[in-house]
């Protein structure tokens, strides 16, 4: 019975919904409003396909359900860049072939963005143990860590430029 | 991959958890962080009638210090005690530990308190509470009761809470300035339970050494040792006696080959320990 009222901010859009206590915030991010692009992987919290952040912390969409997420903000991988643009982020993993089949693309933006927001100049090794929780199975993962690095020293150019 | 239904009780405050214990017991659980509980729910390995989220509940959400205690509420989450500013100086293990429990996106939801209630023998935060001999505060409508580790893990996955028991808080002591920790883990991906999983505290000669993912509990050893020749004899003696592990995961040899390598590792690192924080 769809009992809740669950009431979201969605990349800055007040969207609401009314779902099942079972139901995931991945499920209600999908099939009650519509947004897509969160993709349902593995739905027990091994791939991270359905990573998204929730009140500026990332976490797995399939291990909460949307009745907690009543009042938060969900940032989905539909925020990252205004529509029709891609962010520097999202251009780096089209350059250095971050994807091949892209569904675990979504995941690993908001993995990525997440981390350069923390660490914002992160070694290889950082890089791939901040991506360590989302798998892909089509790239071997060198293209996604080199889109990281390379989005990383172009921002600080950007930044040191800014100062210069 | 969708988990049974179930009533969700969204409670404001400790009284309204222990009021709902009360009235459901067995078919009740407690979802905090619910990085392990979703999993089996989706799996129905579990099928609650009710689950009580105790994620509003503020007054579970503190950490403090005193009495020699670090105090971890159980909203708590991972990554929050993995954050915060106080937890190398007073407890040098965790900080250790952190990087090592699943990924940033788990420890950001996961909860410290339902790690432990968990009981998973392979599990880092409860060979971290096991070896440090910390303890668990149980409470009920009628009762509040502080139970020590060795007592509340019970087998795996098994602890001796009763089904009307909120997890209030876990305890650990905090460190000895003088004391020396090291910590050594083996799992296969990133962010796996260990395989096998060590920890390593030296004060003086005196040495406890604890070994996670070996049996369905965390076995903890001591040994009174002068020298990393010692303590190394000591562990390679324990590889060879003690009843490990055999499962689809690893042989039994293969735990004990990984009880010898990362025990060392981890008694070499207490031994160079220092205070300012080696990570």
């Amino acid at each position: 019975m769809k009992s809740h009222l669950v009431k979201i901010n969605l990349n800055g859009v007040e969207r609401e919904g009314l779902c099942e206590s079972r139901t995931t915030l991945l499920d209600f991010i999908r099939h009650d409003l519509g947004a897509t692009g969160t993709h349902a992987g593995c739905e027990h919290g091994v791939c991270g396909a359905c990573t998204v952040e929730v009140d500026q912390q990332i976490i797995r969409s399939c291990l909460m359900f949307a009745c907690q997420a009543d009042g938060s903000s969900v940032n989905t991988v539909e925020g990252i860049a205004k529509s029709g643009d891609m962010s520097d982020l999202q251009n780096a993993f089209k350059k250095h072939h971050a994807l091949q089949c892209g569904f675990c693309t979504s995941g690993f933006l908001i993995s990525a963005d997440d981390l350069l927001k923390k660490n914002p100049n992160p070694t290889e090794t950082e890089v791939r143990e901040g991506l360590s929780g989302n798998l892909c199975r089509c790239t071997g993962y060198v293209g996604i860590v080199e889109a990281v690095l390379e989005v990383a020293s172009t921002r600080a150019r950007k930044i040191g430029g800014e100062h210069a | 991959m969708k988990s049974a239904p179930f009533a969700m009780h969204q409670v404001n405050s400790q009284l309204e958890i222990l009021n709902l214990l009360d009235q459901y017991g067995e078919d009740a659980r407690i979802i905090a962080g619910g990085q392990t509980l979703l999993p089996v729910l989706a799996m129905r390995v579990a099928s609650p009638d009710h689950l009580i989220d105790i994620n509003k509940v503020v007054e579970l959400k503190n950490i403090s210090l005193s009495d020699g205690l670090l105090q971890v509420g159980a909203g708590v989450r991972q990554a929050e005690l993995e954050n915060w500013s106080g937890l190398h100086k007073a407890q040098p293990l965790l900080g250790m530990m952190f990087p090592w429990i699943a990924h940033t996106p788990i420890r950001n939801r996961g909860t410290v308190c339902g790690s432990i209630a968990h009981a998973d023998p392979s599990a880092e935060l409860v060979l971290a509470l096991a070896v440090l001999e910390g303890s668990v505060i149980l409470v009920s409508k009628k009762k509040r009761r502080i139970v020590k580790a060795k007592d509340f893990f019970v087998g795996a996955l098994q602890t001796s809470r009763q089904s009307n028991e909120l997890i209030e808080a876990v305890q650990f002591p905090i460190c000895n300035p003088e004391a020396g920790f090291g910590f050594s883990e083996y799992g296969y991906r990133h962010g796996d339970f260990a395989v096998v999983a060590v920890a390593a505290i030296k004060q003086g000669d005196s040495w406890t050494i604890g070994f996670g993912g070996i049996d369905d509990v965390v076995q903890t050893y001591q040994c009174v040792a002068s020298s990393l020749n010692e303590v190394n004899q000591f562990i390679d003696d324990l590889a060879a006696e003690v009843e490990v592990r055999e499962d689809p995961t690893a042989t039994s040899g293969l735990r004990r080959h990984l009880m010898r390598s990362l025990g060392k590792r981890a008694c070499q690192q207490a031994i160079d320990f220092k205070s300012d924080g080696i990570r």
